[in-house]
């Protein structure tokens, strides 16, 4: 099984991972990214949420488990077949949760483009974007090196 | 759609797969959050495109907001978006007024 580790700097790391736990409780009965379901009738709209609700969790409890006794000992997270496709998913969770709940003051053009002065930002913000980054970087890493093994799942 | 820092540009035009009793279309719209690389990711896993039709679809989303990526039956365009509404992206179902 390919595997990828990956030594984070902790101290970098580490205050962003309070924020990643705060913004998944968020996200235990809602959404990341609601969706238009007006077409659908209202109990097959109950049951589509509630198993994207489930799935959503389950990649959550994925990413949170990267940062165990092993990460805070090292400061190393693993990545591998088995939790490649839950990791790259709950990154975009966290990543979609931190853009509408953190960081809303921010365009979104800048957004896309990345064109951002960390340094004007106020502090609360620029943690957040930070935890975005960081997270965006992980599925960058996850993408490059385990991309076949996720198509292939 | 955030720029990845492997993003490269393409003039290609998209041509979604056409099934016999199309019908209904399956419509992925735009966001400023998920990664190009990671769009391209879903649509090769979802609807099992190439690395070049992924791309190409991809960056239709990107610069024209919308891409439409799957033509055919109503039930399966479904199955469809409930998979891209599990990796996050913004889909949709729409009749294809095209025929």
């Amino acid at each position: 099984m390919k595997r990828v580790e990956v030594k984070l700097s902790l101290p970098v790391v580490a205050p962003l991972l309070d924020m990643i736990r705060e913004l998944s409780i968020e996200l235990e009965k809602s959404l990341a990214a609601p969706q238009a379901l007006h077409d659908l009738d209202q109990e097959f709209r109950g049951a589509w949420i509630g198993e994207l609700l489930e799935g959503q969790n389950e990649d959550l409890r994925s990413l949170l488990s990267l940062f165990g006794a092993d990460f805070f000992s090292e400061g190393v997270v693993a990545f591998d077949e088995a939790n490649a496709e839950h990791i790259v998913r709950a990154c975009t969770a966290v990543r979609l949760q931190l853009r509408e709940r953190r960081m809303k003051s921010l365009d979104d053009d800048a957004l896309e483009t990345g064109d951002i002065d960390m340094e004007g930002l106020e502090e609360p913000v620029r943690k957040a974007f930070m935890c975005y980054l960081f997270l965006a970087t992980v599925q960058e890493l996850i993408i490059e090196h385990l991309d076949s093994s996720i198509i292939g799942s | 759609m955030a720029e990845s820092r492997t993003s490269t540009r393409t003039e290609t035009r998209s041509s979604p797969d056409l099934q016999l009793d199309a019908g209904w279309r399956v419509v992925v719209l735009n966001d400023p959050v998920n990664l190009m690389s990671y769009v391209v990711m879903v649509f090769k896993k979802v609807l099992g495109f190439s690395e070049a039709k992924a791309r190409k679809h991809m960056l239709e989303v990107h610069e024209q907001g919308r891409s439409v990526v799957w033509i055919g039956v109503r039930e399966t365009a479904e199955a469809h978006v409930f998979t891209l509404h599990q990796w996050h992206l913004t889909a949709v179902v729409e009749p294809d007024e095209t025929r």
